[in-house]
């Protein structure tokens, strides 16, 4: 047992730390005493005990869902992001992740069929059909399926998890063909679909050798016209399922690399 | 989402011991019947949003990688956590601290603000035990002691506060807390 002055003086470091009127030095030993003494650590408890109660006083107040869906991300729980996802957005979602992921099935089933050299042309991108991608996370989970309308020239993108992201940023689509520097698609929604139009340079850009990705960026949009903040999703672009123009496109070029 | 009954602490107290062994459900659980009184310690500390959100992620964040550590002989589930985020916001606060001190309209908002239960919150035993030991005391080291708990403020911020010199707030404060401790434990 401690002298009452020893006691005193103790106690009285650990009420303080507790109260919370400690600079930011002297509350980093005290922390740092706490997890190494025992005594220390129950003498912390005790004040807890005795002043937590003033919190009562405090009113609740719900947090925003996104802030659960930030730390949802931030420990990459398994757990779905959100218990109950709107109705609308939800069938949408299902319709969307549907036509991304049969659009990959069928470009792939095409490629290998088609895959054998054979002397053709290059057709034109611009001319008809769809494309898709599926904009994966580093995680391997979908972040946003995007459909390319090309005889329309726009694209939609739509969330398939709402990714978090830091306060005052939004994410932006760029376009990068291959060996090429990023073209900026548009910002688009973390949590809704976006449509988005597309310049003739863009449409011209787009085919399997081109890939999507998502950056980070100020709301606005990047400052530079170059990606500044961390790429969070990337996906290849493929041919849509009812694209037939499309997907012999594909073949096509496969078979040309294949012949070089 | 109220945890004031003692069986909906046991309950919390358990759902936290789960989370600690990797129970997403629990630790999801745990997430909504105590975010909303962990937010609303942040926004009142804190006085902004965005920080108050961030602090908030930190701290659940924390609470899934550390509430292994928790011991519920110790603390109750609800105390743990409460005090996690108090400490997240009053870290924040000491990072910021020197921004808030050159901004003197930020610390005037808080100056002899008299917190009171908020409206329809109800307030527990150990409160109402505590309130009547902190009406033993001088009312205007109450107030010190109050402002103190609910804007991590250090003793010269709540010195400049309250127009006083650091040794007075210092020993105001310092003999609340030992005269509260006497008057608790009786």
């Amino acid at each position: 047992m401690n002298t009452p002055i020893e006691d005193g003086n103790n106690n009285l470091r650990y009420a303080e730390y507790v109260l919370g009127v400690l600079d930011a030095d002297t509350r980093a030993e005290v922390a740092h005493e706490v997890l190494v003494s025992g005594e220390a650590a129950t003498a912390v408890a005790l004040w807890q005990r005795r002043l937590m109660p003033l919190t009562d006083t405090i009113g609740e107040v719900t947090p925003a869902p996104y802030v659960w869906a930030r730390i949802h991300d931030a420990l990459q729980l398994d757990a779905p992001a959100r218990v109950t996802p709107r109705k609308g957005l939800w069938n949408n979602l299902q319709l969307w992740h549907w036509l991304g992921i049969g659009a990959s099935a069928v470009a792939v089933a095409l490629l290998v069929v088609v895959a054998l050299p054979r002397p053709t042309t290059t057709p034109t991108v611009v001319n008809a059909g769809y494309m898709a991608s599926t904009i994966q996370q580093d995680n391997g989970s979908t972040g946003w399926t995007a459909t390319m309308d090309l005889q329309h020239a726009r694209m939609v993108v739509v969330p398939a998890t709402p990714v978090a992201l830091e306060q005052g940023h939004a994410p932006e689509l760029w376009l990068i063909p291959a060996g090429g520097k990023p073209i900026s698609v548009g910002m688009i929604a973390r949590d809704k679909p976006t449509t988005l139009a597309l310049d003739p340079a863009l449409l011209a850009q787009l085919g399997p050798t081109a890939a999507l990705a998502v950056s980070v960026e100020p709301i606005g949009g990047s400052p530079t016209g170059q990606p500044t903040g961390a790429v969070i999703a990337k996906g290849a672009i493929g041919a849509a399922p009812d694209a037939g123009g499309k997907v012999a496109m594909i073949g096509v070029r496969r078979a040309d690399r294949n012949r070089v | 989402m109220s945890v004031s009954s003692p069986a909906e602490r046991d309950e919390l107290n358990r759902l936290l011991q789960q989370a600690g062994r990797n129970d997403q459900k629990a630790f999801a659980e745990v997430y909504k019947r105590t975010s909303p009184k962990l937010f609303g310690v942040c926004l009142r500390m804190l006085r902004d949003r965005g920080a108050a959100e961030e602090v908030l992620q930190e701290t659940y964040t924390t609470v899934w990688r550390s509430a292994g550590s928790f011991d519920a002989n110790r603390a109750s589930a609800i105390t743990w956590l409460v005090t996690l985020s108090r400490n997240k916001a009053i870290d924040r606060l000491r990072q910021h601290r020197e921004e808030l001190l050159d901004d003197p309209s930020r610390l005037d908002e808080t100056v002899d603000e008299q917190p009171t239960p908020a409206a329809g919150a109800e307030t527990s035993q150990e409160y109402q035990r505590l309130q009547q030991c902190l009406d033993e005391l001088e009312p205007q080291q109450q107030s010190s002691v109050r402002e103190a708990f609910f804007t991590g403020a250090t003793y010269n911020e709540l010195a400049t506060r309250c127009k006083v010199p650091l040794g007075t707030m210092k020993s105001w404060i310092r003999r609340s807390l030992m005269q509260l401790r006497t008057c608790l434990d009786q």
